[in-house]
């Protein structure tokens, strides 16, 4: 996807330019993407402009927050931080969805696959129980009250569910 | 008998009435702590044969939430008596009917089954919203704490609070923002 919009990129900014850039670049530039579209005359120009990442200062990490980490190198961030987040926590859930309440895919969020799945559901949770309704599809429903049946209701949710049998963490240790 | 120990006297066996705002709380948990309430288990007094009960208000029992699939999953049983006359009626069809009734069943079902339970009954008024009548209002005294947080939407949430929540997850940098 993301080589399909950096081709595309390049093409329409060849189109525009028409001169010999070299857009091929072997390092990931240390910015984001964003795509913008915009009319000039009879044209419809679409550009990928790079911002910078909005959250790069407010970024809490483990090895910056605890006083004696002792964290494995393998561990995830979410792991290292040992967070007890719940469904109701939007603040926090909210960032690993896109703008169309959508759960990131794990090369984007970096998690290891248990964080990813609780996440995932966690996000789920708050979107059923209508915490997070402006971060929905167009389509939606937005106020939970006008919502159809048994959905109109609220309803909140158990953690415990999320994972039935205590799966072991990567630093548990057994003794056999 | 002094005036002091008549006031004690009167404290002590006085109904007080409590206050319950059911606002995204669990009615079957709820129902445990507002039986206690109900029939004066609060009480260093109580015992069974002592009429010691309070008076419980419930408002909001609109705006209570089950938990999971509940709404469409848990059924209220009624017989009429007659053959083939049971009935199964869904948690939210009895909403959309009667928003009090489920939490009137949950309070009645948490007590034990006997001669009292009834007029136990008569000392609960529930309201579905927070319109409550003034001679009620004037009589409470006391609220009972709520037992789960009421959730906060984040449309709720200053978007200038959203923004500057510290953040744990950061985009990788090939990543087209959406
Ligand atoms: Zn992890």
């Amino acid at each position: 996807m993301s080589l399909l919009l950096k081709n595309s990129y390049s093409l329409i900014k060849n189109a525009i330019v028409s001169t010999s850039l070299r857009t091929l670049s072997t390092t990931n530039q240390l910015r984001l993407k964003e795509i913008r579209e915009h009319k000039e005359g009879s044209t419809v120009v679409l550009e990928g402009v790079f911002v910078p990442s909005p959250r790069t200062e407010l970024l809490v990490r483990a090895e910056n927050v605890k006083e004696s980490p002792h964290i494995c190198p393998n561990t995830c961030y979410m792991c290292a931080l040992d967070l007890d987040v719940k469904h109701t926590d939007v603040l926090i859930l909210s960032q690993f969805v896109r703008s169309d309440g959508c759960m990131l895919p794990r090369r984007i969020t970096n998690l290891c696959p248990r964080q990813q799945k609780k996440i995932g559901k966690l996000v789920t949770m708050a979107q059923k129980a209508g915490l997070m309704i402006n971060l929905t599809p167009s389509y939606c429903k937005k106020d939970p009250k006008k919502r159809y049946g048994f959905k109109k209701f609220n309803t909140y949710f158990d953690e415990k569910t999320i994972f039935m049998k205590r799966i072991p963490k990567p630093t548990d240790r057994f003794e056999r | 008998m002094s005036a002091a120990k008549r006031v004690q006297q009167w404290a002590t066996f006085a109904r007080t009435w409590h206050i319950f705002d059911c606002k995204w709380q669990d009615p079957y948990q709820s129902a445990e702590v507002i039986k206690k309430y109900l029939l004066g288990m609060h009480k260093p007094i109580y015992h069974p044969m002592n009429d010691c009960g309070d008076v419980v208000v419930c408002i909001n029992s609109r705006e209570i939430a089950l938990r999971g699939n509940d709404w469409r999953q848990r059924a209220y049983f009624h017989h009429t008596g007659y053959p083939g006359g049971a009935t199964w009626t869904l948690a939210w069809e009895v909403h959309n009917k009667d928003p009090t009734m489920i939490i009137k069943k949950a309070v009645y079902k948490a007590m034990r089954g006997n001669l009292q339970r009834r007029h136990t009954m008569q000392r609960l008024f529930i309201y579905p919203g927070e319109e409550i009548p003034e001679d009620i209002v004037q009589n409470v005294t006391n609220q009972i704490r709520q037992l789960r947080l009421v959730p906060t939407r984040l449309d709720h949430i200053d978007e200038e609070e959203v923004k500057k929540f510290p953040k744990v997850m950061d985009y990788p940098t090939d990543y087209v923002l959406k």
